[in-house]
């Protein structure tokens, strides 16, 4: 990697000190930008471990807990009993709300085997069942925690506790960035809990950049990213006086490379705001591309848009984007909710992996659909009350359903099995842990060797577990 | 379904003795058929499928078991003794190859057949000729350990001689200036006195000097003039407020318990002005440490000291509680982790959480160790399980009230009554006259007797309906929040204190030996005995306040150096173990831990001590030579500057452009508003929530310190600079921020509507205050950047206003405010 600044700038304080007036031209801004990388900023591309089959990753993430047992993988003892108790092999130890009679409930609607594959996809999602074959579907996910705030944070930091360093972070740590004007990890309708996209004791470099996808021109889908109220040449003006102050207090404490971070952060923020909008900004693509992610229309709108601004986003080089779907934790009414759930991402989701493919870059791209967990095969009824039509489904950490597809997977492999019951998995189990080294595997990083050292101890995305599966990689 | 397992694994505390005392099977000699068994039938599978990571030659061991050797398997690793020879059930071995807990190996599991055979070689008494050397023992590495610097005893060291005998004004100074002479360095030139000025008001309380304060220590030539800004920052409220705030980054604190729903921690402000008042007060920090740790345990004179001593347990509890968490046994195990790793870190600088799992691969912290210390909390109830839902609750104690307390709480009671009592009667009568109203509405016609017409009616109506709502939802908030005993979230000891059990890999359904309550053993200070009948908390926190006990003064006073020089003394403030950094001065360490318990363990006294010395007085700008030869400071020949953290940043804006109010503390979150409280219906299966829909006007403008914290989203209305701004996220424990610099910043401060705001205010007050531009610049200048404007400043920014004419006083504040100079204490 280039170490040396480019020519003619000296080194990269001399030329900080110099370029009083910095925000003048378009030139010195990318100029700017080769200076921090050139030297060595956190966000300089680093050389994989080993040959990567992905370049990036954009992960769906289904927040509430998607049932499988309504999308991916009926049980037929559970069909047949359909409204019976059945003797679940549950674990004792944990209290539960509103299960206690474990009646088996059967799906929403028929799940039928599709493609040439024959995986089993519900008649819920009919766009994504046209798509089966690129999916890798895995029905033996487990994780530790039963409840959303823990168990997102585990999905996303490997842990449920504490503030441990984001997927994204631990991704774009190990990569750095394709695209110098960019964040490297940026995350769409982000998860309320911050610490799901924070870099924690990473560089801070490394955080997820939320945005929101704007529903009018005006709104910004990066916070703080306008000023509508400040015309473009008065923020200007002031932003040369504020750099020439700063430039001055530099000369007067002769080095500090905090204040010249600040400078520089200055410069990032000024091409952010220049270019960002252009890339959030989904006019220019064609009727055709936007009908695919279903956007204009009602229920798939807000997805729809929010995909296509993922691949916008992957395709102009973030390592990590995250698209964060909320309104999957059924507990109550599932045969009536669950296909709004499903009409709201079906097309957009199968959009994205059409889009992908149809512009060569699922090849490239590892795509990741997931809850962060599962829900039961039994019903659950907070009320005590109501019929079974009317009941839910509990959170299921034991056992659930993620697919991936393109950057390396076996396309249109169903891999992985419960038991009778749909609880507890009976061959091709994969530990949240297991999916986390293995996506770095498919990034080309080593889950064991991509650490981090703090507070005395070597850190890593997968703590003292994960095994990378080797049966799923193409 | 795997049981809950309750095993007494001999062998485990073989292992933690370290003991190499004589297996069983080494006193019978192995018979040939045995041997034989093992050779075809047990080796092979152990060589294929094992050896790979789990022997001497394996790439890298993983879990720390080899199966190598006889020796080894029997000592097991991490999870414990791999075999127990002739328990098959308390074998893990074969525990992993049935894939029950573990799963082994993990390609896939071996033939039902070998398994078999693995079940009768562990049966046969697991015969095994092989001989080797164990790896060595905790034992061993705890003896060795105690060799760190930090587990030596803390020493009063003598000041060491220097050359220039001129510059030095503190004891500090000697051991700071003999090491730069030592180097060949000099010292920075001292900075003038207006950047010093700035510096220790920042520092001390959060908050830049005011013009006036300004003006007087520049008008002040005395000797005395930097003791009196001292003595004045230390003994205001805001000391408290800065302080306490360092203190919470440790502890975790939040207005929030758990990150699940949004439940409110109503009484966790007591605690954050409990701190507030032991800085302010100079609490002695071993008494700190035993109120916090044991508050409720230690004797009281009156019901003020009661109270505090309650108060301060909080520090225990107030963490991420997962008070959602099902299973009960794994919450218990779970804060129990939380509370040792709390005590490790906040005072001992250790990390201590690895041990849970296995012997501590750096430092000489064996895997009993950590159960001795959770063995404490183990003793203590910290949660509890509530009637809803799965769901626990932080444990509250009501706490004593002195006499006028009580008076006033019955004069608030009486208003509650009156106020409940009104709120009913409204509410009987728009129930009536609502009743009345549809009865009416049911005729298709006019109703007679009612002048109103009928839409008039139907407006009345639904106007009452929507009141009994607003009165329904008064009713619940009042009754829920009726005036009772003040408390506090704290812990108690348990009825009968009980010593912990070892949980495999941490799960709390898998357990080992029991070991006895005790403390760490490479620090050289003894654990008191414990009472029968107590958790033990209180002889911890003698153990931990002991003076014979070297972390806890060292840490405190390296974290005390870092808050005033930037970095400590030992960089790693957090964790002083074998990983760690060594402090770039041992002696100066330890010659302000010594003073520091000579001094009664006054933090007080020691900022002072610190603040006035030379070396806090050094200009930030470096000398040549000390940029080649110490481009990191490490040497400290100059003052580390450093940009502002959320807090100091928030309240520098507001007291800058006038707007800063103070507060007396009291509840952060604004529960006293129905909006903003849901799910208190005692019969729903979730907890009590909050939102923060509604604000107290007041808090935009009071000090960051009192705004709530919130774990589960980003800091929300006023304390959003906190988001941006490197605020330690409250489920950590963290006892230094990093300071970063990325575009998120630089947007916010170019864009956002808090700083259009303040900019506007500042400029509105720079205009009242001088009419005239000169005039107005000095001001602008003195109030934000605390020093006189210079001439090109002045005319840099006369030129600025020139071309913007009314606005430019708005963008000119603003660019001040965005400005490094002003965002950093240099």
């Amino acid at each position: 990697m280039n170490q040396t600044p480019p020519p003619g700038c000296g080194n990269r304080r001399q030329w900080l000190q110099t370029t009083a007036c910095g925000f003048g031209s378009m030139a010195l801004h990318s100029l700017a930008a080769r200076v921090a990388q050139a030297a060595g900023g956190p966000l300089a591309p680093r050389a994989p471990h080993h040959v990567a089959r992905a370049k990036r990753v954009i992960f769906l993430f289904m927040a509430g807990g998607p049932s499988q047992a309504d999308l991916f993988d009926p049980k037929p003892l559970i069909a047949a009993k359909h409204g019976q108790t059945v003797l679940a092999p549950v674990d004792d130890s944990q209290l539960r709300v509103g299960v206690d009679k474990f009646l088996a409930m059967g799906p929403a609607a028929p799940v039928r085997p599709r493609g040439e594959s024959g995986m089993m996809i519900t008649d819920l999602m009919p766009h994504l069942a046209s798509v089966a074959d690129d999916l890798c579907l895995l029905r033996a996910m487990s994780t530790d925690n039963k409840a959303h705030a823990p168990a997102a944070l585990q999905f996303h930091t490997g842990k449920p506790a504490e503030s441990l360093p984001s997927m994204g972070s631990w991704v774009s740590y190990g990569l750095g960035t394709e695209n110098e004007n960019l964040p490297s990890f940026m995350t769409i309708h982000p998860p309320d809990d911050v610490r799901n996209y924070g870099s924690s004791f990473l560089p801070a470099a490394h955080q997820g950049t939320p945005l929101t996808v704007p529903k009018d021109g005006r709104a910004s889908a990066i916070k703080y990213l306008q000023d509508p109220e400040t015309a473009a040449p008065v923020q200007r003006r002031r932003l040369d006086l504020l750099q020439r102050m700063n430039q001055r207090l530099l000369g007067r404490v002769g080095t500090d490379a905090q204040m010249e971070g600040m400078i520089e952060s200055f410069e990032l923020a000024f091409r952010m705001q220049a270019e960002t909008p252009g890339l959030v900004d989904l006019s220019g693509e064609t009727r055709q591309t936007l009908d695919l992610y279903g956007i204009g229309a009602g229920p798939t709108d807000r997805n729809g848009r929010a995909c296509l601004l993922a691949r916008r986003l992957s395709e102009a080089g973030v390592r990590f984007v995250q698209v964060t779907v909320d309104g999957w934790d059924h507990h109550s009414n599932i045969p009536t909710l669950i296909p709004k759930s499903c009409a709201g991402v079906d097309q957009p989701i199968a959009g994205l992996i059409k889009d992908l493919k149809r512009r060569g870059l699922l090849e490239e791209t590892l795509v990741l659909w997931s809850g962060e967990f599962g829900r039961s095969q039994w019903s659950q009824d907070l009320s005590g009350t109501s019929p079974i039509e009317k009941h839910g489904r509990e959170h299921q950490p034991e056992s659930f359903c993620s697919w991936m597809a393109g950057g390396g997977v076996k396309p249109g492999m169903t891999y992985g099995a419960t038991d009778d019951f749909g609880y507890r998995p009976i061959e091709g189990k994969v530990h949240l842990h297991d999916l986390h080294a293995t996506m770095l595997h498919l990034l080309g990083l080593d889950h064991e060797q991509l650490t981090y050292r703090h507070a005395g101890r070597d850190f890593r995305l997968t703590d003292v577990f994960g095994n990378v599966v080797h049966n799923i990689l193409a | 379904m795997k049981n809950a397992k309750h095993i007494l694994r001999p062998w485990a505390m073989f292992a933690c003795m370290g003991l190499m005392l004589p297996l069983l099977h080494a006193d019978a000699p192995l018979s040939e058929k045995q041997i034989a068994f093992f050779e075809k039938r047990v080796r092979p599978v152990l060589v294929e499928h094992c050896y790979e990571c789990h022997s001497e030659g394996a790439d890298k061991l993983k879990g720390g078991l080899r199966v190598d050797d006889s020796e080894s398997l029997r000592l097991g690793g991490e999870s414990g003794p791999a075999i127990v020879p002739g328990d098959v059930e308390q074998s893990l071995l074969i525990d992993a190859v049935r894939y029950e807990s573990l799963e082994m190996p993990p390609e896939g599991k071996l033939p039902n057949a070998v398994i078999a055979d693995l079940i009768r070689w562990v049966e046969m008494g697991a015969p095994d000729p092989r001989v080797g050397k164990p790896a060595s023992s905790p034992k061993t590495a705890v003896v060795d350990g105690r060799s760190h610097w930090a587990f030596q005893p803390v020493e009063l060291r003598q000041r060491p001689d220097v050359k220039d005998r001129s510059w030095p004004l503190a004891e500090a100074d000697f051991f700071i200036l003999s090491r730069l002479e030592h180097e060949g360095l000099t010292p920075a030139e001292d900075a003038d006195r207006y950047t010093w000025l700035r510096r220790v008001s920042f520092d001390l309380t959060g908050l830049p000097p005011t013009a006036d304060v300004i003006r007087s220590f520049q008008e002040d030539t005395s000797p005395q003039a930097e003791t009196i800004v001292v003595d004045r920052l230390l003994g205001s409220r805001a000391f408290g407020e800065r302080w306490a705030r360092h203190w919470l980054d440790l502890v975790g604190y939040a207005d929030q318990i758990g990150t699940s729903n949004n439940v409110f921690a109503e009484h966790a402000w007591r605690y954050r002005d409990y701190v507030i008042n032991a800085f302010n007060a100079d609490k002695p920090f071993d008494r700190f440490v035993r109120e916090q740790i044991a508050g409720d345990l230690l004797p009281y004179g009156s019901a003020i000291e009661q109270a505090e001593n309650l108060t301060a347990t909080g520090f225990l509890v107030l963490g991420d509680v997962d008070i959602v968490e099902a299973d009960k046994a794994k919450l218990h195990v779970d804060i129990i982790d939380q509370q040792v790793a709390k005590v490790g870190k906040a005072f001992l600088g250790m990390t201590l959480g690895c041990a849970r799992c296995h012997d501590h691969k750096f430092d000489p912290i064996p895997q009993r160790d950590y159960y001795a210390m959770a063995g404490f909390f183990h003793s203590t109830e910290s949660i509890y399980k509530t009637d809803r839902g799965v769901w626990s609750d932080v444990t509250a104690v009501g706490l004593p009230e002195t006499e006028p307390q009580q008076a006033a709480r019955a004069e608030r009671a009486v208003r509650h009554t009156a106020r409940l009592a009104a709120l009913n009667e409204e509410r009987t009568q728009a129930t009536a006259r609502k009743s009345a109203l549809d009865e009416l509405l049911k005729n298709e016609n006019a109703p007679e007797g009612e002048t109103a017409s009928r839409d008039e009616l139907m407006k009345e109506r639904d106007q009452l309906a929507g009141r009994i709502g607003t009165l329904d939802r008064q009713i619940v908030h009042a009754e829920f929040f009726a005036p009772t005993v003040p408390q506090a979230y704290g812990v108690r000891d348990v009825a009968q204190p009980t010593d912990m059990q070892i949980t495999i890999r941490g799960n709390p359904h898998i357990l080992g030996d029991v070991v006895p309550r005790g403390v760490l053993q490479a620090a050289s200070a003894t654990l008191p005995d414990i009472p029968k009948s107590e958790s033990g908390r209180l002889q911890l926190a003698d153990w931990i306040a002991n003076p014979d006990n070297p972390l806890t003064p060292r840490v405190t006073v390296n974290r005390i150096w870092q808050k005033l020089f930037g970095e400590g003394l030992a960089r790693s403030v957090d964790y002083l173990g074998l990983r760690g950094e060594r402090p770039s001065h041992p002696a100066l360490l330890d010659h302000l831990a010594a003073q520091f318990m000579r001094d009664g363990w006054s933090q007080k006294q020691l900022i002072r001590s610190l603040v006035l010395s030379r070396a806090y007085r050094m200009s930030s700008r470096p000398n040549e030579r000390a940029r080649a030869a110490d481009p990191d400071n490490r040497l400290l020949s100059r003052m580390n500057p450093r940009r502002l953290d959320a807090e100091a940043l928030r309240d520098a804006l507001l007291a800058v452009s006038g707007q800063l109010q103070q507060s007396a503390g009291g509840p952060a979150l604004p529960l006293e508003f129905p909006e903003n409280v849901a799910n208190i219906d005692p019969k729903n299966v979730n907890p009590p929530s909050f939102s923060l829909a509604k604000w107290r006007p007041e808090q935009a403008f009071q000090r960051t310190v009192y705004l709530p914290v919130i774990r589960s989203r980003p800091q929300p209305g006023p304390a959003e600079l906190r988001n941006v701004f490197d605020f330690t996220q409250p489920a950590q424990f963290a006892g230094q921020r990093p300071t970063t610099a990325v575009p998120t910043q630089a947007l916010f401060l170019m864009n956002s509507p808090v700083m259009k705001q303040h900019a506007l205010a500042l400029s509105r007050r720079i205009m009242q205050e001088a009419s005239d531009n000169e005039s107005r610049l000095q001001v602008l200048w003195l109030r934000a950047l605390n020093r006189p404007i210079t001439g090109q400043e002045a005319q840099e920014a006369e030129v600025f206003l020139t071309d913007d004419g009314e606005d430019g006083w708005i963008e000119l504040c603003h660019a001040v405010l965005a400005s490094n100079e002003f965002l950093m204490r240099l």
